[in-house]
């Protein structure tokens, strides 16, 4: 393979640091803060960074197994050009000279006959799509994207409608969880798993979990109810309607910081739980239970609002149900609730000191102005999409319908929609119509197959990175610094999209020579708050701070002599505001039905997510691999190289299936052969895959043909509002 | 769930494969003949000036089986080339230990026993420049069958001692398995001696060391079938992961081999073959085909404990 | 002996999630295809919705009886003074006697060097340097606790003797030093 690792002789790992080096994550997103050592020249020992103490030092295999991505032999090391057909597999190798050539000639010549709008740029969120994005808005175009909207992006939006802002879950604290499938056992969350570990396990913590397979996360749970899938909302709902019927809920909490109850409450009457239940398969009586048991925890009980996926096209009304079970209970900024992330700025405000130092932003003057529109922002709906990341899947409209306009170049950085998005055939069919496309990817991804130049990048282990804001609730920073030199001819991001940058003709845009000039603008010259940072990884400042909790309130402002005078309660809560029109929490909003007419006040709405003869599909998360992104690393693919689909043994034997058997699923969209995996932890009504498996280029070795590959199998859907592709749908189950 | 942490071939309970299995038979093949060739010498109290056939056949079975298996051993060694590390190491606490030990000096033995029994083939078989070694060691002929006959009651009973010490396999882990594994090398050795006996040195079924040696073969083969017996009784009767091991005998493709192998082919043919008329018995052809009947079904029982018996744990 | 160390596994905490067995594949070089531990998710058991899963760590289990040991020819396998079975692989042959008579099945020939191998609660490596064994050090959920039981104030010590416990295979006598803290259904575990 011509740009491989393979290709290269294979030498010793050389270790920047005979000891540990702080660093940064990123074999997920939730990029935890780790601690590696070469080991023998061979290996790299990555832990968990100790100084990051709400991630306990820890780290999961995906972040343990990282470093098996340095030496591979199908790692990409050589710039490469495609020399076939699109798609074909022939590449030939290139110099990052001619490469940055092939790129400049091609966006810009598309900028001078379409605009610099015809570009879209995507990456994987994080350091990697600051620096694409802002090579993106140095050329001209409006059209960013991050994966959000095949990923996370629902539970954010839906908290922007109601809050204003993202929120934060204090699980280590609760009391009391009511979780609807976020699987935090599997989909491991490092500080979020530990705190709801520690919060079963040692605190004595219920956790009920809604979920129609039996995950990890089931297991751990007291309870465990196989729901119907996507039928949370109506279990949300009448959860809702249980704690204002029989009065459970914080009357002084709504009085003085909800917005739009009274509608709320005038909706949800109907949503008894009888009639949830009818919806769900959840009895009634238990979910009157589990509501009681859960108020009477309040205000240190959380409703869980979820992570990935999208089960419906009702997922605005789902996740927002799910933050209103939390507003009803006044568990905002309350041990065991949830709470907004303090930054420097705020929390210093707060001290009346500086407590914690604020990071510049090496601000680039005289950026062009953009005038073109995105082209997701057509529609007014999803206005609350385009800041988080856009309605990514829009980039396929635009490619293959030219709706609102034609798309003409795509330039990606770390992202594999040919997996990620639905219906893959279709993610195919725009990749074809393009005229030019470059990805930067450590792997020649199923989606980089499909491209006309790879850059390859350094790996994270090889990256030095800008600080990066960590706070939670109280401000922390922390940093990415490279643990061994270079392997081959690979560059870091921030280098790739700043030289491109210059072969573009856009040098003036980028001022920093480096990467430590960079750091130093961040840190405005304090060379040693830099060293500090650098040596120990992960800084936080002050101690924790919830402004409605009493214990930690009287703590902060006896520490601080400048600080916030107490209310009379002994809170900060006259301070708790938020970034909505009224300031308060809206929990019906005339912004939203605005936005999206009949959608201001959280609703219930039948959907049809499979026909009757069908069986619904429905994927997650495990423990070994990230989504799209980890199946062709060596050691998680040796953990796990396939996918076999879940099948309740019913539904297994009146088909003549047996544990083992070759299958077939077969949806609108498409057909895919497994394996099948008989097990009674599924409804019998659906099915159920790991993500991210059955990959379809010969590039990843390691990875083709191995399982079921989910993105062929979803119908392309958007769901109003929070702009998400819907990752639920009807398949049929034959034995192959 | 799905397998989310990788390979799992190396659990699987089957350590020791067919290699062993024929290192095991060709020690207790070694050891049963010399036991065989030595009783019928002593029981028959012939004079040292010639040897029978079956003696001479003894002989040299035994240096050359025991050389087959431990080739077999060290060539299954993941470090083949550093075998001798175990010639200057000793755990005496390990049966293998104090195997190694007793075939350091059975070995030995056997090649030097072969020379004096065989000194008047030795030239025959250009190897004449080895009989005045014949020669210098025949003085001490007493002492060394003695020895010898000692060494190899060992070398066969510790075979089956190997197995048995693994006490996570309740087939294997038995007091039985070092007297069934002596007892069927016997039935091999006997067989073994009859085959060489007759197509080497020219024997025959009426010479009266064959036919005693024949005569051994019945209660050779009930004492094979009793031991078996027990070693299942044991497993019975201890239960739970013992008694799942029982399972061996009705499923999978060692049950076969237990059935056809050990039980038809070894213990049927040669017990039919004695309803036979004397007279058609014992030709040589009948006489050949039950012997190798016999070491058919030893070779298969061997295979069948190694198998079978590693597949159970507890 | 001047140390008795041991692991001890709890059930309830375990997820499953692999941490454990790469961290230890990372530190001690344990090449493919073979491991020194893994974490099995065995089942679900039971009938829904009252389903479980079994959180099975496999690995050297440090018998203080251990059939290794006794087993090995040449005395390549031994208990060291800090009671962890280990290996001296100048001295082993690849006999496979020792992968043989282990009733837990967690010895494996090294394919690189060799030798028999298994975990050694990282002796080498990471004891050596005064840090807990690897899988211990990375473990999201901190099911895994390491420590000397001669020492009465350590964790483990006291967990011992305050949490319900098992170790596998008793009854063959090897009186094994990975203890497991068994899962109770329901979650929380007093």
């Amino acid at each position: 393979m011509p740009g491989s690792l393979a290709a290269l002789e294979k030498g010793d790992l050389k270790g920047v640091s005979a000891d540990y080096v702080a660093s940064i994550c990123e074999m997920c997103s939730t990029r935890c803060p780790i601690s590696a050592r070469v080991v023998d020249g061979k290996n790299v020992f990555i832990g968990g960074n100790k100084e990051a103490k709400a991630f306990g030092g820890k780290v999961c295999a995906r972040g343990g197994a990282g470093h098996s991505m340095l030496y591979d032999p199908q790692r990409i090391v050589k710039p490469l050009r495609r020399v076939g057909e699109r798609g074909e597999g022939k590449w030939q190798e290139i110099s990052w000279d001619e490469a940055y050539e092939m790129m400049a000639t091609n966006l810009n010549d598309i900028k001078q006959k379409h605009g610099a709008e015809a570009v879209a740029f995507s990456s994987k969120s994080g350091s990697l799509s600051g620096h694409l994005f802002h090579l993106a808005k140095a050329f001209g175009s409006p059209n960013t994207f991050t994966h959000a909207t095949t990923c996370p992006g629902a539970y954010v939006i839906a908290a922007k409608a109601i809050f204003g802002t993202k929120l934060k879950r204090d699980l280590g604290n609760s009391k009391y969880i009511i979780n609807f499938g976020h699987n935090l056992y599997e989909g491991i969350n490092m500080s979020e798993t530990r705190g709801m570990m520690k919060a079963q396990m040692d605190k004595g913590a219920k956790l009920v979990v809604f979920e129609p397979r039996f995950s990890i996360v089931a297991d751990k749970a007291d309870e465990w109810y196989a729901i119907r899938p996507g039928t949370d909302v109506a279990v949300a709902l009448a959860m809702c309607h249980v704690l204002i019927e029989d009065n459970l809920y914080d009357k002084a909490f709504v009085a003085q910081y909800v917005e739009g109850f009274d509608e709320f409450a005038k909706e949800v009457k109907a949503y008894t739980p009888e009639w949830a239940e009818t919806i769900s398969d959840v009895p009634a009586a238990d979910i009157r239970r589990i509501t009681h048991e859960y108020a009477a925890c309040a205000p240190h009980a959380c409703v869980d609002f979820g992570h990935r996926a999208t089960f419906t096209t009702e997922e605005f009304e789902m996740r927002r149900a799910l933050y209103a079970a939390n507003i009803l209970i006044g568990n905002i900024e309350r041990k065991g609730g949830i709470y907004l992330g303090k930054k420097a700025p705020a929390y210093n405000k707060f001290a009346g000191e500086a407590v914690a130092p604020v990071l510049a932003k090496p601000g680039v003057k005289n950026l062009p102005k953009i005038t073109a529109k995105r082209i997701d922002q057509v529609d007014e709906q999803f206005s609350m999409v385009w800041s988080s990341g856009g309605v990514y899947q829009s980039i396929l409209d635009a490619t293959l319908e030219a709706v609102p306009y034609q798309l003409r170049g795509w330039v990606m950085s770390r992202t594999n929609p040919m997996q990620t998005m639905t219906d893959r055939n279709r993610v195919v069919e725009a990749m074809l119509k393009l005229d030019f496309i470059a990805v930067c990817d450590v792997y020649i991804s199923e989606t980089a197959a499909y491209a006309d130049l790879i850059l390859p990048e350094s790996t994270y282990l090889e990256r030095d990175e800008e600080i990066a804001d960590k706070s939670g609730k109280n401000p922390g920073y922390y940093v990415r610094q490279r643990v061994v030199e270079v392997i081959g001819d690979t560059k870091p991001s921030w280098q790739i999209f700043k030289e491109a940058g210059e072969a573009m003709g856009l040098g003036q845009y980028f001022p920093w020579q480096n990467m430590e000039t960079l750091q130093l603008m961040q840190v405005n010259k304090d060379h040693q708050l830099l060293k500090q940072i650098k040596d120990l990884g992960f800084v936080t400042y002050g101690q924790p701070l919830m402004l409605r909790e009493p214990s930690m309130v009287s703590k902060f402002a006896a520490t601080y002599s400048n600080a916030r005078e107490m209310d009379e309660d002994g809170t900060y809560g006259s301070a708790l505001s938020f970034k909505t029109p009224s300031g308060k929490i809206e929990l019906s909003s005339t912004k939203v039905e605005k936005m999206a007419p009949g959608r201001g006040v959280i609703r219930y709405r039948p959907v049809e997510l499979k026909q009757a003869d069908e069986l619904y599909f429905i994927q997650g998360k495990v423990a070994v691999h990230t989504n799209a992104g980890s199946q062709n690393v060596p050691m998680l693919s040796q953990l796990m190289s396939d996918n076999a689909v879940w099948i309740h043994p019913v539904t297994a034997g009146a088909l003549g299936i047996q544990h083992g058997d070759a299958i077939t699923l077969t949806s609108s969209v498409g057909t895919e052969k497994g394996q099948a995996l008989v097990t009674p932890g599924i409804r019998q009504d659906t099915v159920f895959a790991y993500m991210g498996f059955g990959s379809k280029n010969k590039e990843l070795a390691r990875a083709v043909g191995k399982g079921v590959h989910c993105g062929n199998l979803l119908p392309h859907k958007t769901s109003p509002v929070t702009g998400m592709n819907v990752h639920t749908t009807g398949v049929k189950l034959a034995k192959a | 769930m799905n397998n989310t942490w990788g390979d799992v071939a190396q659990y699987d309970p089957v350590t020791w494969n067919w290699i062993i299995a024929i290192y095991l038979f060709m020690a207790g093949l070694s050891a049963g003949s010399l036991l065989i060739g030595l009783g019928l010498r002593w029981w028959s109290n012939t004079d040292d000036k010639s040897e029978s056939a079956i003696l001479k056949a003894a002989a040299l079975i035994a240096p050359v089986a025991i050389c087959i298996g431990l080739a077999c051993l060290v060539f299954d060694l993941t470090k083949p080339f550093h075998f001798w590390l175990i010639l200057i190491n000793y755990n005496f606490e390990s049966v293998m230990a104090i195997g190694v030990a007793v075939l350091l000096f059975y070995i030995p033995l056997t090649f030097a026993y072969a020379l004096m029994v065989l000194r008047d083939e030795l030239a025959q078989w250009k190897l004449g420049f080895l009989t005045p070694i014949a020669t210098m060691l025949l003085p001490w002929r007493k002492p060394i069958e003695l020895v010898m006959f000692v060494l190899a009651l060992g070398v066969g009973a510790y075979t089956g001692f190997l197995l048995s010490a693994m006490n996570a396999y309740p087939m294997l882990n038995t007091a039985v398995l070092p007297a069934l594994f002596l007892v069927s090398g016997l039935s091999a050795g006997a067989a073994a001696n009859t085959l060489v006996a007759l197509l080497m040195f020219n024997s025959n079924g009426h010479e009266p060391h064959m036919k005693t040696m024949h005569g051994m073969e019945l209660p050779v083969v009930f004492a094979e079938m009793t031991f078996i017996f027990m070693l299942f009784c044991a497993l019975y009767f201890k239960g739970g992961a013992a008694a799942m091991a029982l399972a061996s005998l009705t499923t999978g493709v060692w049950a076969v081999v237990f059935w056809v192998g050990v039980v038809a082919i070894g213990f049927g043919i040669p017990l039919l073959s004695m309803l036979m008329p004397a007279h058609s018995r014992h030709t040589k052809g009948a006489m050949v085909t039950v012997a190798c009947a016999s070491l058919a079904g030893v070779l298969a029982l061997r295979h069948f404990i190694i198998y079978a018996g590693q597949s159970y744990i507890s | 002996m001047s140390q008795r160390y041991v692991i001890v596994h709890d059930e309830n905490k375990c997820i499953g999630c692999q941490a454990c067995s790469v961290a230890c594949r990372s530190e001690n070089n344990v090449p493919d295809g073979v491991s020194r531990l893994q974490v099995h998710i065995q089942g679900p058991f039971g009938e829904a919705p009252n389903l479980h899963f079994k959180y099975h760590r496999m690995s050297c289990q440090q018998c203080e009886n251990a059939p290794c040991v006794t087993v090995c020819p040449t005395g390549a396998a031994y208990i060291g003074d800090d009671g962890i079975v280990s290996i001296k692989p100048e001295k082993c042959v690849g006999c496979m006697y020792c992968v043989a008579a282990c009733p837990y099945k967690v010895r494996f020939m090294n394919p690189e060097t060799k030798v028999a191998d298994k975990c050694n609660f990282c002796k080498d490596t990471r004891l050596a340097r005064g840090e807990q064994p690897a899988c211990v050090d990375v473990c999201p959920t901190d099911a895994l606790v390491f420590g000397d039981t001669n020492d009465n104030n350590s964790q483990v010590a006291k967990m011992l003797l305050q949490r319900a416990n098992y170790q596998d295979s008793t009854h063959l006598g090897t009186k094994p030093r990975v203890y497991r803290i068994p899962t109770k259904k329901g979650g929380i575990v007093s």
